[in-house]
């Protein structure tokens, strides 16, 4: 069984079920954005929203895995002190994977790319029903010991407009197109 | 604990009850499937062999399941009590191969006592390998209640 196979076992919600899960296509590459092509500065409102079911938020905490209730049981996350079933603090890479999947944005699946911190402030908690979107703004990028760095900086608001988060990503990024068609064919591509 | 923990109950100095989790495959696929983070470099053993974005030849664990787990320190010993993360500053230093085990915890080093329902304090939260390697650092700010 492939690896795809394998993930899909584990599949359980709508978006879960209908979201590509093999990164590897290349037609996929044809709408990304590229460290060498990214606008710092420009800020985008992504048009795909994300309505925040139970089971998103649930689906998180479990594949964490953190089995705390209140991620998972309303009346006790309401017992505690909470007002409503309690999204993993963490519940925003699942939004954000979801709605950025090409152009601004798009980097954060791009093969080859590491991870090497990230800042996140929360200002209001995300409920069951919200209807989540992303303005996206590229933030700073900067070539340092021959790695090409990018700072990204996310906000999620509600269907009212509250600010839910912000959240600042750093990301090491493949340079080019080239660069990250050569990952795609398993080859190693960065730099330093 | 939890029953008890107010903002006046924390002192600085105090030491959050670890987490330790032995990673695998199988809970690194569940977590691409809860982040939708597919990216080959946690999922695919194969295309790691010869990609090594690490210089690994092998799968890695996704930075945001790591940071999860520092989370997990937060929201174990918070969140029963109506707490609630404010803002989180990770570092991620090494990466983590799948299969690892690793430690998480944290422990609290500023209170902040602004006002009702914006009590805060500060814990430095840290992850640590299965040999004692700090895999990643930061700084949490949690809202409590009084």
């Amino acid at each position: 069984m492939g690896y795809l196979e394998e993930m899909a076992k584990y599949q359980k919600t709508e978006k879960q079920k209908s979201f590509s899960a093999n990164f590897l296509e290349p037609e996929q590459v044809e709408d990304y954005e590229f460290w060498d092509a990214i606008e710092i500065g420009k800020e985008t409102e992504v048009p795909i929203k994300f309505e925040v079911k139970a089971e998103d938020m649930m689906a998180y905490a479990e594949g964490v895995p953190d089995d705390n209730p209140v991620f998972y049981d309303e009346e006790y996350a309401k017992k505690c002190g909470h007002d409503g079933l309690v999204a993993h603090p963490l519940f925003g890479t699942q939004v954000a994977f979801y709605v950025l999947t090409k152009g601004h944005g798009s980097w954060i699946r791009t093969p080859g790319a590491r991870n090497p911190g990230q800042i996140i402030e929360w200002y209001d908690p995300i409920r069951v029903g919200d209807v989540l979107t992303i303005k996206q703004q590229g933030y700073d990028k900067w070539i340092k010991r021959g790695k090409y760095y990018m700072r990204y900086l996310n906000e999620t608001y509600d269907q009212n407009g509250t600010l839910k988060s912000r959240g600042y990503g750093t990301l090491i990024l493949p340079r080019t197109k080239a660069d990250v068609l050569r990952f795609l064919k398993g080859e190693h591509a960065l730099q330093a | 604990m939890a029953q008890e923990l107010t903002f006046e109950s924390v002192d600085c100095g105090d030491v959050l009850p670890e987490v330790k989790q032995q990673n695998s495959q199988e809970l690194t696929w569940k977590h691409a499937v809860a982040s939708l983070d597919y990216n080959p470099v946690h999922t695919n053993p194969e295309w790691c062999k010869t990609a090594q974005v690490f210089g690994l030849p092998v799968p890695v664990m996704h930075g945001n399941q790591t940071m999860s787990l520092m989370c997990k320190v937060i929201t174990d010993w918070a969140y029963p009590v109506g707490g609630r993360m404010k803002r989180l500053e990770v570092k991620l230093i090494k990466p983590v191969p799948v299969g690892s085990i690793c430690t998480y915890g944290g422990a609290v080093t500023e209170k902040h006592p602004i006002g009702k329902g914006q009590d805060f304090v500060t814990i430095d939260v840290w992850a640590k390998n299965q040999d004692g390697e700090q895999v990643g650092v930061g700084t949490a700010q949690v809202l409590l209640p009084k």
